[in-house]
């Protein structure tokens, strides 16, 4: 499956007017979207990277090896919530305490940990060159089972970076899936971050943006089923490029650094 | 001049440089000939020769010769002194030129400064400023009085008219301004009012000056999305019009009949009859309106071409739907004006039943029209090849689902009650009880889907209704289940009957029946067996004594409804036991001492009992007859 990938960056003061003309452009209301993301790095086994050996290199043996010693990415492991997840109830110093430690129960909490549904979401590279105005990635998901994921992504050799939650609207026109987003951390102090994702939410207010000035990002991605087919990828290019004619009084949308994109493990 | 001033803006009919040549060459031919008569070919030829033949340098030569004579010295000097004369006097002339060039600038720029700045020298220029040189007449010679007076006459006259002309213009304008205005607002009140009733009012796509207004279902088909929006037009006086283009002006809507044989029994009504067809807003509805029906035949249309399997028929214009062997239902597209069929009997009861087939079937559009923008505003699967087709919505089957299943529910009914007459006449007590529409009845509330969605959602689901009985035997009871599927194969009615027979135990009636025949042998069969296990346990509530002296019934071949009965002198008799949906029928035979079949006495010794539903005779029932023939 491949992705291509219009964005724009929105001020805050200018988010509410964009709000109002997406949802006059795509005649839908917009859907509003919780999410939290955790990322996770693929690491390597010692002792499986050395299967090189003998003449009898086969096809099999070089596919293996090519997948085994191959990149390694960062990959995002995407979970619904609702604002009501985050409990404003608890006060801040539980709700802390709470995330710090990692495995508190704090009694009043509407959150459940254990039945959060998670989906696996894995993006390449941007590819380079080839289509120098307009973001094209190869992208798969996959759906996790419900609850903590660690120990399973830990077999399958990721370990657990870091986490953030993202607020957005998402429109639908035709194909295309606008993301009206922005970035929001948890309130950490430094040298305490957890190791693992949080089984308690703080309350939704404790939440501050990435971006300090509080603007957003416009997301315009369409999939494509099958990346190897011009025409298809053609066609999917074209419909971003009409969107991006149609919203050109509002904002700019354009591609984005390809290097800003990267997701290779170093 | 008693006409206004006026250009004339067409192109000046130029006049020819020569009206006609032929007389000006006559008039050279003249001159150069003297008369005509001495034109001849051969003269002009003899001409033509000659000046071929003639040097043309002959007369230089001849002048040369004639100045040969003067001194070479004396012909420079003449030659110098001519060329210097002749340059004076082309200087000069062209000093005078451009003198004369100067002075009428100066002075023309005093008028038209722009213009004279173009032709005068720098010299100029830089001396002397613009406009600085006046002409004037002085002193112009005494003119007559009436000449004066004449002039006078004429400038106020010319005046005069001038003004008019210019004050009637003025007044035209203003009234035509004044007009203008009025239709405008005319037109933007009308517009607002629009506006104010609700619509969306908006700028045409292509056409960016004129509104429009949008009355068209969003989320229809691009069909008739696209056609459900139409121009506000402003007529010469002001008012507004509605141009929607190249779609018919009529009102159209979809009809339903009722056909039962040949004859038309019923029609449903109009839903709305206009009743001001003038209004700006009652012309929106009914554009409204009009694509909206024609957008469910359409879909009609399109889901009957699917049903062909199960009997939908579709012509040109026209959908027919088999009820049942003789009734159908009809659906047309008939303009607003002819909805009723004049052929129609006049029928209130089938007229209802076609009104709400009516009304079904725009609640099913409507409900897929929000299925629609469900499904648009979900995140769409990732771009294919294959686009994916749109399913044709679900309009008709639902109704033909629900008309078929409530068919059967009324057969399945009516024996039921028929069965029930025969047992109840019989004296046999049994419990019939029905749920119908079952399936209905559960609708939950979601909080993902608005309740009116989930109301229509109920009827696209399969239906099903649910029967049961008690029988007489203590434990024994029946379930008939009925569903129907409208969306999914299998389609059709199917009956899912359940068995509780303690007696027969291995007695199961194949779970998916789906003829009526097969469902009413069943069930017939099953309270034959019912009331066959009955007979035995008849004499048990009696004394002992009394059961002594009766003969005891065994059941012998159950699904003949055939029972035994031995008694204590080896008497035998055989019990024959036959339920149909009309009656119930027993024969008892006596048997011979030893069991043969040869009956020893048979007029005295045959009974026979029948039991009709609904008939008021005194008839023992079967308890009764039961004991009676019991007695050995």
């Amino acid at each position: 499956m491949h992705e291509l990938l219009l964005f724009a960056s929105v001020s805050s003061h200018q988010h509410h007017e964009l709000l109002q003309q997406l949802t006059g452009l795509t005649a839908m209301q917009p859907r509003h979207s919780l999410e939290r993301r955790l990322i996770f790095k693929a690491t390597r086994k010692p002792g499986l990277a050395n299967t090189r050996g003998g003449a009898s290199q086969g096809a099999d043996i070089v596919r293996l090896n090519k997948m085994l010693n191959g990149q390694m990415f960062y990959t995002q492991v995407v979970g619904p919530v609702s604002e009501a997840d985050f409990d404003g109830k608890s006060s801040s110093s539980e709700s802390q305490d709470a995330s710090m430690s990692g495995t508190d129960e704090v009694a009043g909490s509407s959150y459940d940990y254990d039945s959060q549904p998670w989906k696996l979401e894995f993006r390449d590279i941007p590819e380079a060159g080839i289509r120098s105005t307009i973001t094209a990635r190869l992208a798969a998901s996959a759906a996790l089972p419900k609850g903590d994921v660690v120990p399973s992504m830990n077999a399958w050799g990721y370990s657990f970076v870091t986490e953030y939650v993202v607020e957005g609207d998402v429109f639908i026109h035709n194909d295309i899936v606008i993301f009206l987003h922005r970035v929001l951390q948890y309130s950490v102090h430094p040298g305490q971050e957890p190791h693992e994702p949080r089984r308690q939410l703080p309350s939704f207010r404790e939440l501050s943006p990435l971006e300090r000035t509080g603007s957003y990002i416009l997301q315009a991605a369409i999939t494509v089923q099958d990346g190897g087919n011009q025409e298809l990828m053609r066609t999917a290019s074209q419909h971003l490029f009409g969107l991006r004619e149609q919203l050109k009084s509002a904002v700019r949308l354009e591609h984005a650094d390809r290097l800003s994109l990267d997701t290779r493990a170093k | 001049m008693s006409e206004s001033f006026s250009v004339s803006l067409r192109p000046k009919i130029e006049k020819r440089d020569r009206p006609d040549s032929l007389p000006r060459d006559i008039a050279q031919i003249n001159a150069q000939w003297g008369s005509f008569r001495e034109l001849n070919e051969a003269t002009l030829r003899q001409k033509i020769e000659a000046d071929k033949h003639k040097d043309p340098w002959e007369e230089e030569d001849e002048g040369d010769k004639e100045s040969a004579d003067l001194e070479t010295s004396e012909r420079l000097d003449q030659l110098y002194k001519r060329r210097a004369e002749i340059i004076q006097f082309a200087l000069q002339a062209h000093m005078e030129a451009s003198f004369a060039l100067d002075f009428v600038s100066l002075l023309m720029s005093k008028h038209q400064p722009r213009q004279a700045e173009t032709s005068m020298s720098p010299f100029l220029k830089s001396a002397a400023p613009l406009g600085s040189l006046n002409a004037e007449v002085v002193n112009p010679p005494p003119r007559p009085d009436s000449t004066l007076k004449d002039i006078k006459s004429v400038s106020r006259g010319w005046r005069l008219q001038n003004f008019n002309s210019a004050a009637s213009k003025l007044l035209n304008a203003g009234s035509r301004l004044e007009t203008e205005v009025n239709s405008e607002t005319k037109y933007w009140n009308e517009v607002l009012a629009v506006k104010e009733k609700g619509w969306k009012v908006c700028r045409l796509p292509r056409e960016g000056q004129a509104l429009g207004v949008q009355y068209g279902f969003l989320e229809a088909t691009p069909l008739f999305r696209d056609r459900g929006l139409a121009a506000l037009r402003r007529t010469d006086d002001g008012s507004l019009f509605l141009d929607k283009g190249l779609i018919p002006l009529k009102a159209q809507g979809v009809r339903v009949r009722m056909k039962h044989g040949d004859r038309i029994v019923g029609c449903s009504k109009v839903c709305r009859p206009p009743q001001d067809a003038e209004s700006i807003e009652s012309r929106i509805l009914q554009a409204r309106d009009t694509v909206f029906e024609e957008e469910l035949f359409y879909e009609i249309m399109r889901e009957a071409r699917i049903l062909g399997s199960q009997g939908v028929t579709t012509r040109q214009n026209l959908v027919q739907i088999p009820l049942s062997e003789e009734q159908e239902v009809l659906l047309d597209l008939v303009d607003r004006d002819q909805d009723r069929d004049p052929e129609a009997a006049v029928s209130s009861e089938r007229d209802v039943f076609a009104d709400s087939i009516a009304h079904s079937i725009r609640i099913l559009l409507t409900y897929a029209h929000r299925q629609n923008l469900r499904r648009r505003t979900q995140p769409p699967p990732p771009l294919a090849p294959k686009r994916r087709p749109i399913p044709e919505y679900q309009i008709l089957r639902p109704i033909m689902a629900y008309l078929q299943h409530k068919s059967h529910i009324q057969w399945l009914e009516s024996l039921m009650n028929d069965l029930r007459g025969v047992l109840k006449s019989a004296g046999i007590a049994c419990d019939f009880r029905s749920t119908q529409f079952d399936s209905i009845g559960t609708l939950q509330p979601n909080s993902l889907v608005s309740k009116v969605e989930a109301l229509a959602r109920v009827f696209l689901a399969p239906i099903q209704s649910t029967f049961s009985a008690t029988l007489v035997t203590p434990g024994s009871s029946f379930r008939v289940r009925i569903r129907t599927n409208p969306a999914v194969p299998p389609f059709g009615t199917f009956y899912d009957i359940s068995v509780n027979l303690p007696q027969y135990p291995d007695v199961q009636p194949p779970s998916h029946v789906g003829l009526q025949e097969e469902v009413s042998a069943i069930l017939t069969h099953v309270v034959m067996l019912d009331i066959a296990a009955s007979v035995p346990l008849q004499g048990h509530g009696a004394s002992e004594q009394q059961s002594k002296d009766r003969l005891s019934w065994e059941v012998a071949y159950a699904h003949h409804g055939e029972l035994l009965a031995l008694g204590q002198n080896g008497q035998s008799k055989k019990m024959k036991i036959s339920l149909s949906r009309d009656e119930l029928t027993i024969h008892t035979i006596a048997l011979g001492r030893n069991g043969g079949m040869g009956p020893v006495d048979a007029t005295s010794s045959t009974m026979s009992q029948t039991w009709k539903a609904g008939l008021a005779e005194s008839k023992p029932t079967l308890s009764e007859f039961v004991a009676q023939a019991s007695q050995p």
